[in-house]
């Protein structure tokens, strides 16, 4: 049997502070198939970027956290490997993307030493030039027309939307199985944000790369993902296939948040849309029986 | 590239403003201090006739200006006067006293960098750790006490208590080293003398520790302070997320850019140290310029006044260039700024 590229089971994380220990996962499961893309919706503060780092094991060093549960990637448990061993599998099978590409990548290197230092993850022997050449492949196929400029460019000479593509770019390089991508984009505006978001839909369509996707943003998921589930408060409150989580919405969360989905429907005029959206920046209360 | 030439030549333009504001003032002080300076020189059982003979030869009777424009027009041709106290020409007294200073400045300036960033180093590195804590008490007891005091604990410690080192004196008196450059180091080495050459590192090593403990301290606290907020920057997050080893992140990935503000003050404490150094000198007798200032203060000795603290402001605008300069060289964004309009 193939196993899920990543399986979380019952995933419980708590951090310890001076007087009380502060629970911020519940029992959280969730399965991402092999070429899958899956999104972990939920508002700021609900465990989605936790779970993130959970799965790439950065969390797990630091003498605050308590963690159970069982997180399986590609069928071995990561809390049986050593903390080597799970050091080896980032940056080579799986990846992350940063919300904020500018302040991600380190401000005083050039781009093309960053890619090369990724590649030396795995293949420690490789030179600048063979890096240069791969990375120039790379850039090529997210569309950024100057790749030569760009190797040799610090990040703050590039745009956010060409830090976002180089930080795509950077994060498939090794052809990861898993690429985890925390809000990427956010701190971009909507349309620069929107193009990255296709691009990288495409590469890791081309790749066969499993994508786990942390949102807050429910528009951008129901183009993105395949699954979704909705995280709320440290426990995921809903799952199923992102089409049918948006025709159906069955946890009063979910509802919420889709109901914070400004939409322009035919018919509409923007006044309409304008008005509509007043009604939903309003604050409210979420009423449910969990 | 041509932007750090620029840099350098702007910064080069400044210090030599700064240089020259600085004479003008350590001109004017030292013409301020009460007593006069010609029946100082000349001491107490001098005639009045012969006092106001030297006050005409040194131009002392002349408007101030007039005096500052001797003085200057002199210095130009590399003329700082002759020493009251020593009745040698400045600038000679300069050369003889000087590379002792030096050396012992840049004996303790590698101590600072050596020891100071890679303690700041660890420090971060294990933040809130046990290593941590011990390392930030080790350079807070660094940097509250002033060198001088370091000295005396030192040489009590380690050349009394303890002889592990020599008490004082640049070098064992039975070595005669033939003085090319001045410094010791370098010439012990030119007449190929490796026993006088430990002897004098050996003779360097307590007085330069304790010209140094203060910015080994500071060093090591701003490293420390610097790196821990870098450490809390995305790229680091970023660097740890493609599994790079926990050293390299720190070494490549969160040292460098954490350099670049802590290298100013570490230009500065540099530089302060040929201030702090006339005590330490005078601890170790050290036959140093600092020694040399002292005593000329004392005796108000104007012209080795004058050309002592000159020599101290260069070597501070000289390091603060170097450092501007290392700066641009660690930092792109100087590098590579567009030129304001």
């Amino acid at each position: 049997m193939k196993n899920p590229t990543l399986e979380i089971i019952d995933l419980s994380l708590s951090f310890k502070g001076l007087m009380e220990t502060t629970r911020v996962l519940h029992d959280v499961s969730l399965t991402i198939g092999q070429k899958e893309k899956v999104a972990l919706v939920g508002e700021s503060g609900s465990g989605k970027s936790v779970t993130a780092r959970l799965v790439l094991g950065l969390l797990q060093a630091q003498s605050k956290t308590r963690v159970s549960g069982t997180i399986n990637f590609e069928g071995r448990d990561l809390a049986l490997m050593t903390a080597r061993e799970r050091r080896q599998l980032r940056g080579s099978r799986m990846s992350m993307i940063f919300q904020d590409p500018v302040s991600a990548l380190n401000p005083v290197y050039r781009i093309e030493t960053q890619f090369h230092e990724v590649l030396k993850r795995n293949r420690p022997t490789i030179n600048l030039d063979d890096a240069r050449g791969e990375a120039t492949a790379i850039l090529g196929d997210v569309n950024i027309t100057e790749p030569e400029r760009v190797l040799k460019s610090f990040p703050f000479q590039l745009s956010g939307g060409m830090n976002q593509r180089v930080m795509i770019a950077m994060g498939l390089i090794n052809e990861p199985t898993l690429l985890i991508a925390d809000e990427p984009g956010t701190a971009l505006d909507v349309t620069v944000q929107d193009q990255t978001l296709r691009l990288m839909h495409d590469m890791v369509e081309e790749r066969g790369t499993s994508v786990f996707f942390i949102s807050h943003n429910l528009g951008v998921v129901r183009e993105f993902s395949d699954r979704l589930y909705v995280i709320y408060q440290g426990r995921i409150v809903e799952e199923g296939k992102t089409e049918d989580v948006f025709a159906n919405p069955k946890h009063p969360y979910t509802r919420a948040l889709l109901a914070a989905v400004p939409s322009i429907t035919s018919g509409d005029t923007i006044s309409d849309a304008i008005n509509d959206t007043s009604a939903f920046l309003a604050p409210r209360e979420v009423h449910w029986d969990a | 590239m041509g932007n750090v030439l620029n840099l350098l030549i702007r910064r080069v333009w400044i210090s030599l403003l700064v240089l020259v504001g600085v004479s003008i003032l350590i001109f004017l002080i030292a013409r301020v201090i009460p007593g006069d300076p010609a029946r100082i020189a000349l001491g107490p059982n001098a005639t009045d006739e012969q006092v106001i003979k030297l006050r005409g030869e040194l131009h002392l009777d002349d408007p101030i200006w007039k005096q500052y424009g001797y003085f200057a027009s002199e210095l130009l041709q590399g003329d700082l006067g002759t020493s009251l106290y020593t009745n040698r020409p400045v600038v000679k007294d300069i050369a003889q006293f000087l590379p002792a200073t030096l050396e012992l400045v840049f004996a303790a300036g590698i101590l600072m960098v050596m020891i100071g960033l890679p303690l700041g180093i660890i420090s971060a590195k294990y933040e809130g750790r046990f290593l941590d804590n011990l390392i930030r008490v080790i350079a807070l007891l660094g940097v509250s006490a002033p060198s001088f005091v370091w000295a005396v604990i030192l040489m009590l410690l380690f050349a009394f208590f303890l002889p592990l080192f020599p008490i004082a004196g640049r070098i064992h008196t039975d070595f005669d080293i033939a003085r090319t450059t001045g410094f010791l180091l370098i010439d012990t080495l030119l007449v190929g003398n490796l026993r006088a050459f430990f002897d004098a590192i050996w003779h360097l090593f307590l007085p330069a520790f304790a010209l140094a403990l203060s910015g080994i301290g500071q060093a090591a606290r701003l490293t420390r302070a610097n790196m821990t907020e870098t450490y809390r920057r995305p790229y680091i997050e970023m660097a740890h997320s493609y599994g790079f080893p926990g050293w390299r992140v720190a070494r490549k990935y969160a040292f460098k850019p954490s350099l670049i503000p802590s290298l100013t003050i570490i230009g500065l404490d540099f530089a302060a140290m040929l201030g702090n150094a006339f005590l330490v000198e005078a601890i170790f007798a050290w036959p140093g310029l600092s020694r040399y200032g002292v005593a000329v203060i004392l005796r108000k000795d104007l012209n080795a006044i004058v050309g002592t603290v000159l020599i101290i402001s260069a070597a501070f605008l000289i390091a603060n260039l170097i450092v501007d300069l290392l700066i641009a060289l660690l930092n792109p964004k100087i590098r590579y700024a567009r030129r304001s309009p």
